[in-house]
């Protein structure tokens, strides 16, 4: 079985947000339900200084806080690594979203229940459907999809060379690699 | 960045009045021990605890929509362990039932067993424990993440417990509320404990992280303050201290049986009431994240 992840890059990130108009489009998301949120990082010390735009979701953890917390197993971790919400369990409690270190998970209005990055692309990889994904969106090629347990994939090579690492370090177990 | 608090209000008078209805039948269970001639004063304890706990009940459930449009999938909380929310409905259960079994053994004018009353209390006490637990287990938010805020919530519960018996007892039965002083003296102690509390919990936090900081400082001088000092601390906390010493220590013993001084006595506990909802509320509210590049003001 695969074991799905994501490479973002910040440094080809220009902060454009088209992942999230991409993302909200191919989930047919509510116009206030955004699954990538943004930090602007400034750096440095003037006039040296640079901003950086990083782009967060569910970084689909391994070890995730909201899977331990929900009390219904509305969340739950998938055969495939991929973290997901049965909506059918879910009470909207919002226990998920106080648990998450990184806060991308979101409260549907319509629903009253929560909801957060599908890793949906999978289709894109699996079975080559073109998709209207964060992934395909990226006009600089920021991001990189691919299953992590196979050396040979673009992924797993891009994460040797460029030496990526998830944003929060060993947290969680997170599957979501970045460049910065 | 701003952050917008994930739970509000509804859940903060959930925390209030689980943690009430807990605080009153530990009062309840108090009297029947120090004080078996208070009557009437226990009854009072016995029926607000299942009344406050099942308005929490429904309060939480109207918050939780997706469970509200589905009431089906309430039945699904009992299905993960390790999620302190599930613990907390097994305790609210539990105590929901002993609660109401007292109250109707109490209208049948049976008495109740020492056991049941043992019972009660330790779910009472899970129960309060348990709304501070809720919060203090997501790492997330240095405020809530902490081993004081079960503490802290625990004794609010009782003191809010308390208060709201004797404020009863004011209107309803004030020849009992003259003879309960123990009850008072303890009362009297735990606003006393929770400003200890509260100044350790703001301390320690503000030492805690960039976030911990900035939710410390939004209570202390930011956009929470004039509730925290006005509404917690002076309302909730300070007044009732001043006021109880003085009816307690130094006013003439026929003073504190006036009813000039049970009125007086009536607004400390009200104040009670308002701090140990202001306190769930501005620790639900005021927590900030630790983010991960940006901090979250």
């Amino acid at each position: 079985m695969a074991r799905y992840g994501m490479l973002i890059n910040t440094k080809k990130c220009i902060g454009c947000y088209a992942c999230r108009v991409a993302c909200q489009r191919q989930n047919d998301l509510l116009p206030e339900q955004d699954f990538i949120r943004y930090e602007e990082h400034e750096t440095g010390t003037y006039p040296n200084v640079s901003i950086e735009t990083v782009p967060l979701q569910c970084m689909h953890c391994e070890d995730a806080p909201c899977v331990a917390v929900c009390p219904t197993g509305a969340a739950y971790i998938g055969a495939d690594g991929i973290v997901g919400v049965d909506e059918g369990r879910c009470i909207g409690c919002k226990y998920c979203m106080a648990a998450c270190p990184y806060q991308v998970r979101v409260h549907n209005e319509k629903t009253g229940t929560v909801d957060k990055c599908r890793f949906c692309t999978v289709s894109a990889e699996t079975s080559g459907t073109k998709m209207c994904s964060c992934v395909e969106a990226c006009l600089t090629n920021a991001r990189i999809f691919g299953d992590l347990d196979d050396p040979d994939s673009d992924i797993s090579k891009e994460i040797a060379a460029t030496n990526a690492q998830p944003i929060a370090g060993d947290l969680t177990k997170s599957k979501v690699f970045y460049v910065r | 960045m701003s952050f917008e608090p994930i739970w509000g209000a509804i859940i903060a008078w959930y925390l209030f009045l689980a943690g009430l209805g807990g605080g009153a039948f530990i009062t309840s269970a108090f009297l029947g021990w120090r004080h078996p001639e208070a009557v009437n004063m226990r009854k009072v304890g016995h029926l607000i605890a299942p009344i406050v706990v099942i308005i929490g009940l429904c309060l939480l459930m109207f918050d939780a929509e997706g469970g509200l449009h589905n009431p089906l999938r309430f039945a699904l909380l009992l299905t993960n362990f390790g999620s302190v929310m599930t613990w907390g409905v097994v305790f609210l259960g539990g105590f929901t039932i002993v609660a109401i079994v007292v109250v109707v053994l109490d209208f049948l004018k049976k008495s109740v067993p020492v056991w049941l009353d043992i019972v009660g209390v330790l779910f009472a006490v899970c129960v309060a424990v348990y709304t501070g637990a809720l919060l203090g287990v997501c790492k997330t938010f240095p405020l809530w993440n902490n081993a004081l805020l079960p503490i802290l919530f625990l004794v609010s519960a009782v003191s809010a417990g308390m208060a709201s018996v004797l404020l009863v007892a004011v209107v309803r039965h004030a020849d009992e509320f003259n003879r309960v002083g123990v009850l008072k003296k303890f009362h009297f102690c735990l606003p006393i404990i929770e400003l200890v509390l509260v100044a350790s919990l703001m301390f320690i936090t503000s030492f805690n992280s960039v976030a911990g900081w900035n939710s410390v400082m939004s209570l202390l001088v930011g956009q929470y303050a004039p509730l925290f000092w006005i509404g917690l601390v002076l309302i909730g906390l300070v007044l009732p201290t001043a006021l109880e010493t003085w009816l307690l220590f130094f006013s003439p013993k026929e003073f504190e049986e006036s009813r000039k001084a049970h009125w007086i006595s009536f607004g400390s506990d009200a104040g009670v009431l308002v701090g140990g909802f202001l306190l769930r509320f501005l620790v639900v509210v005021a927590a900030l994240p630790v983010t991960i590049t940006v901090p979250m003001m």
